[in-house]
């Protein structure tokens, strides 16, 4: 069973992290799926995979009641990212997903139709959330062609999608990421491998590097925090990713 | 729920329904050959004249069964195919009833939306299982049909025998030829006795 933790909170504005599933099947990769209330509004990124739905579902009701839930993020088209749509419709059809213009005629092979997907164009955008903001930024290509991750410069969390994501041992599986240098050895070959282009990599460390982040919420792996935010970020910049290294590898 | 199936009684009844298609491909393939047959054992009689006039009318009434058949097997085809694609939708939606069920049952007080997102689903889900009981019944009755017909066929392939037995000079010709037709609805008949217990097995 999946538990919900929450990580930021500011009168009715909170951060919860729905995470750790032991008892999913190992064949399915865990997934961190994050709540974002505010005044009443509730948005869910990356709502996982239909196997995982009952674990994100009642997890989720410990906090909120699901089906209160209005909006779904989805980073890119994935099935660990957004497979469960048709679920989450089935429980309430007013829901509206966000999600790269690239893919919302490609996820209704999940579920839902024009009217539960809000497209985000290229450029990305914001939107209102309770009292305040929430920002869709561009992440291209990281890995996805049409790739969004969400910003909430409130509460300065950055929630990145695959980026930052690691496939962690049961051992070190922490909520938060500790030691640096030991986690980061299990991101690498994540972002070698699934981070196609070098270039779009820097573009995105650049632009991230200029915003104010407390907490870079990954969709796989630990939470970076404080200082972590940046070296990851540096770490990424300076990482070689995309075919050149796949080749050497073979 | 009580008529609610599971996930591998849904996905045998599928596998069922596509080996009926399968059999069927082969009851009309008999029941080309036999057109042929008769076609020719019309014109066979023709050149026979008198002594086959009989075995003209048996040949003919053969060759009207065996387009009954075609057309029989083909409202069997197309009952299979509905078939086919209402227990598809129904593995597809036992899949998500499995898991909304997960959820509602790890949910520790299910709210009464949730509860009735529930009852839609199973009312959903008893509405296409009916369907497919009623289509399956339709197919019962049509194999059932055809199976008359073809023991109609047994009948009359044996009169053609007697008939043959009358052809004089062409009674050898003709004697193969009713042999042939007895042999080709002897062999549709299991397919069809096949047809009809792997229905109604389920
Ligand atoms: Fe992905
Ligand atoms: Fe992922």
């Amino acid at each position: 069973m999946k538990t919900a933790q929450t990580i930021y909170q500011e009168g009715s504005h909170r951060w919860v992290v729905i995470a750790r599933d032991p008892s999913k099947p190992n064949c399915v990769i865990d997934t961190n799926e994050y709540l974002i209330s505010r005044e009443g509004d509730n948005l869910l990124t990356d709502p996982g995979g239909s196997e995982i739905f009952p674990a994100v579902f009642a997890a989720l009701s410990t906090i909120v009641d699901p089906m209160a839930i209005r909006y779904l993020f989805a980073s890119h088209q994935d099935p660990d990212i957004i497979s469960s749509l048709g679920l989450w419709l089935e429980c309430n059809p007013e829901i509206r997903c966000y999600v790269s213009r690239l893919w919302s005629s490609f996820i209704p092979h999940f579920g839902g139709d024009e009217n539960s997907l809000a497209a985000i164009p290229d450029e990305g955008m914001s939107m209102p959330l309770g009292s305040g903001q929430i920002e869709y930024v561009p992440a291209h290509f990281l890995h996805s062609s049409g790739n969004f991750h969400l910003y909430d410069p409130d509460a300065r969390i950055l929630f990145s999608g695959d980026v930052g994501a690691a496939l962690m041992p049961p051992e070190e599986d922490e909520l938060f990421v500790r030691d640096f240098d030991k986690h980061i050895r299990h991101a690498e070959g994540f972002h070698r491998r699934w981070m196609g282009s070098t270039e779009a990599k820097l573009d995105w460390c650049e632009r991230a590097s200029r915003m104010k982040i407390d907490m870079l919420c990954p969709q796989h792996g630990s939470i970076y925090q404080g200082d972590d935010v940046m070296r990851f970020i540096n770490w990424f910049a300076e990482l070689p990713v995309g075919l050149s290294t796949f080749r050497h590898r073979r | 729920m009580s008529n609610k199936p599971t996930h591998k009684t849904s996905s045998g009844e599928l596998a069922g329904f596509v080996r009926l298609n399968e059999g069927i491909k082969g009851v009309v393939l008999i029941a080309f050959q036999i057109n042929i047959m008769a076609l020719n054992a019309i014109l066979l009689a023709h050149r026979a004249g008198e002594v086959a006039l009989g075995f003209g009318v048996i040949s003919k009434e053969l060759r009207s069964l065996s387009v009954e058949l075609t057309g029989l097997m083909q409202e069997l085809s197309n009952d299979a195919y509905l078939a086919v694609n209402l227990i598809s939708d129904l593995l597809r939606q036992e899949r998500r009833y499995r898991l909304l069920k997960k959820a509602t049952d790890l949910v520790a007080d299910p709210s009464p939306a949730l509860r009735d997102v529930m009852v839609r689903r199973e009312e959903e889900f008893s509405l296409i299982t009916y369907r497919v009981r009623d289509v399956r019944l339709r197919l019962l009755d049509r194999l059932e049909d055809a199976r008359k017909l073809c023991q109609f066929g047994t009948a009359i392939s044996r009169s053609a025998k007697i008939e043959a037995a009358y052809g004089r000079e062409y009674g050898r010709a003709l004697a193969e030829v009713s042999q042939e037709f007895d042999q080709k609805i002897q062999n549709i008949l299991p397919s069809i006795e096949a047809l009809c217990t792997g229905m109604q097995r389920r």
